[in-house]
């Protein structure tokens, strides 16, 4: 009977994998000329666009780095989490006082700082944000989806507390200001040393920029290595089955401690770069609702796929400020303080819309989208290979964080 | 182990017993399992049957950890699986292989079947993410084997299709594939025929004789199918409602009046033993 079958099985088999048609060969070269176009742009916009756009653009390389670190932990190992706002901040404030000045008043007590050069600084805020994340990690490794969810929302509470009372550190309730972030002597800011590309002056929005670039592009590379290889298979399969994670040799509860701490490094980092766009930190910034906004740019995107957390967070930061930058042009939206709905409350509205409708109509968000659409340039006759999209139900990219019970509970 | 002799087949040197001795499980006040032991001999196919409710995948969960047995133990060669957890039991050279596909349906097969090289391979969180060199060569190493295991179970040519959309009888073979991924000293199958048609069943059947004839391993099969089991075990262990209720060659269980009883409700039928061997799906009649 075998004798029968295998044969033919490997007849169909020589034939599958045979060279890449003409279709595909072009499309392996379209993608990196795509890339290269892509970071050709990047590079070279600050040149031609304005300082609210380069300002909009860093806050975007902070939130995709952000969004990414959230997206390792939620979207590729189904491990909710609330606490990525709490995270940002052990991040943003570290690099705020370990390089920023003594002295300055803060609300009541008077402010204190390392003043360390702001690469030690950032360098600390991811490692103390990671340090945090590894304290949390015992509780992260015991727990599951959305039971991790809640446990985490406590950090965030704490967080925002800890912000407003210890003023020394965060300024309190008014916070402080961020300080300038300088690499090597080179000052990210407006002057010193004065610097002019093709009659262009690079201040600090345009710098910013490239660090920015720089930043998102090594969490981007880091995060796609990262899923490709060894430990992503891992996380992977134990977002699927625990249990059959386990039982193939992954240590579940150490994996799911490793990648919260991979992701709260990934969230100071974020948290740095949040202060450094907005010049300052207060308490406000790090509330619940920077939680819940990293969890819209990741469920946008598409869960569990690196760029989609990316574009995710393009749309949900770019949203708000551009609103506000065009409140006089769109109907409807206003500047504050006058009538008619205020540009964030817009962008809310807008990106809330989004989500209610990326979960319905396309649980792989805006990355399942363009996979989509990627399928339908390479077979437009339908091919032989039935689509790759799984349905909903056994979508790795379903829109809620599975929480399934494990096939064999106790897995210790 | 006569028999695997007898086919000419090598057992590997370093596949000791398993030998599970006075094991039970208890979930509050029902005992899934109740003083069961018995004895694997290296390089046999041991089968475990049974009715539905038996406690043949609790028996499963405790050889590969995911239940801790209350009392007894569980020995292969010098390792106390009943002392370990999963992932460590993975790492001593078992495998298994789900009844309820557990495979991850977006990654591709190949990606599927690297898992089962984790215990073998070192990569960690920071030289993956920088793809250092030791990395990246690791991947290299072990692709050329997964291609190996998986032409094997005739799934060569489609190591880059996403696991989600492989029919059923694909998807089976990729979780047995997985499982001799770990390239194991013992390879535990739940029912990995079910819900296959005959010509897959038989492929499947086929298919385990030859990973003991050119592994040498040691393979526990839990299976409802007795026509399969019959003609595939050298041994089988028949539980009912948590306990050992006989352990011998196929044809001794056959002839058991207390299997023919679990299997039938009573033990007056005309020939209840050719029932047994020739009901091929769910036991009939299973103790109501």
């Amino acid at each position: 009977m075998s004798e029968q079958t295998i044969p033919d099985v490997r007849g169909r088999g020589s034939r599958a994998p045979g060279g890449p048609s003409s279709a595909g060969r072009r499309r392996s070269l379209l993608r990196p000329l795509l890339v290269v176009a892509l970071l050709v742009v990047l590079l070279v916009l600050p040149l031609y666009v304005e300082e609210f756009w380069l300002r909009t653009g860093f806050a975007v390389f902070g939130a995709i780095v952000g969004a990414i670190g959230l997206n390792l932990l939620v979207g590729t190992s189904g491990q909710l989490s609330l606490a990525h706002a709490f995270f940002l901040a052990v991040g943003a404030v570290s690099y705020t006082y370990v390089s920023g000045e003594s002295g300055g008043l803060g609300t009541r007590a008077a402010l204190r700082g390392l003043e360390l050069p702001p690469v030690v600084g950032l360098v600390v805020g991811v490692l103390l944000a990671g340090l945090a994340g590894l304290l949390f990690s015992p509780v992260a490794a015991r727990l599951r989806g959305i039971y991790l969810g809640v446990a985490s929302l406590g950090l965030v509470f704490i967080g925002v507390h800890l912000l407003n009372t210890w003023e020394p550190v965060t300024g309190g309730f008014n916070g402080r200001s961020a300080p300038e972030f300088s690499l090597f002597g080179f000052t990210f800011g407006n002057s010193d040393p004065q610097l002019f590309v093709l009659g262009v002056p690079f201040r600090e929005a345009e710098r910013l920029w490239y660090l920015g670039l720089v930043l998102a592009l090594a969490a981007y590379v880091f995060a796609r290595n990262l899923l490709r290889s060894r430990p992503g298979r891992a996380l992977q399969t134990l977002r699927d089955s625990e249990v059959a994670a386990s039982v193939m040799g992954v240590n579940v509860q150490a994996y799911k401690a490793r990648v919260f701490l991979v992701s709260s490094m990934y969230a100071g980092l974020s948290g740095v770069m949040y202060a450094l766009s907005i010049g300052s930190i207060a308490p406000e910034s790090f509330g619940l609702l920077l939680s819940i906004q990293f969890l819209a740019m990741i469920v946008l995107g598409g869960l569990g796929s690196v760029g989609g957390a990316a574009l995710g967070a393009v749309f949900v930061t770019s949203l708000p400020l551009v609103f506000l930058q065009f409140a006089d042009v769109l109907p409807l939206v206003s500047a504050p303080g006058e009538g008619g709905i205020a540009a964030g409350v817009a962008a809310r509205f807008l990106y809330g819309l989004a989500i209610v409708l990326v979960i319905l109509f396309e649980p792989g968000g805006l990355a399942g989208l363009a996979h989509r659409f990627r399928r339908r340039g390479r077979d437009p006759g339908g091919g032989d290979r039935p689509g790759p999209s799984p349905g909903p139900d056994d979508s790795p990219t379903s829109p809620v964080p599975s929480d399934r019970p494990a096939r064999g509970s106790n897995s210790t | 182990m006569t028999a695997a002799d007898a086919d000419g087949t090598r057992i590997r040197s370093d596949v000791p017993p398993v030998e599970v001795s006075h094991v039970s499980v208890r979930f509050g006040a029902i005992r899934a399992l109740n003083d069961v032991s018995f004895t694997v001999a290296p390089g046999a196919i041991h089968a475990i049957i049974g009715p539905n409710g038996a406690g043949k995948s609790t028996l499963f969960n405790v050889l590969s950890g995911v239940y801790k047995a209350a009392e007894g133990e569980v020995r292969f060669g010098d390792a106390r699986l009943d002392r370990m957890r999963p992932f460590q039991i993975a790492g001593v050279g078992v495998a298994r292989a789900f009844q309820n596909i557990a495979l991850s349906g977006a990654q591709t097969v190949a990606e599927n079947l690297m898992l089962g090289r984790h215990h073998l391979t070192k990569a960690g969180f920071l030289s993956s993410g920088l793809r250092l060199p030791r990395a990246t060569g690791e991947g290299r190493l072990h692709g050329a084997r997964i291609r190996e295991i998986a032409e094997f179970l005739d799934l060569g040519a489609k190591l880059h299709t996403p696991v989600g959309v492989l029919s059923y009888g694909d998807q089976k073979r990729v979780e047995v594939a997985r499982a001799l991924c770990i390239e194991p000293r013992l390879l535990l199958l739940d029912e990995p025929v079910a819900g296959m048609n005959a010509e897959e069943t038989s492929r499947m059947a086929e298919a385990i004789r030859e990973i003991r004839s050119a592994l040498g391993i040691s393979i526990i099969l839990v299976e409802h199918d007795m026509g399969m089991v019959m003609s595939l075990a050298d041994r089988v262990t028949v539980l009912d409602f948590g306990r050992l209720i006989a352990d011998g060659t196929p044809a001794e269980v056959q002839r058991d009046p207390e299997v023919i009883r679990a299997y039938l409700g009573s033990g007056d039928e005309d020939n209840p033993a050719d029932a047994v061997a020739h009901h091929p799906t769910e036991a009939p009649g299973s103790p109501s």
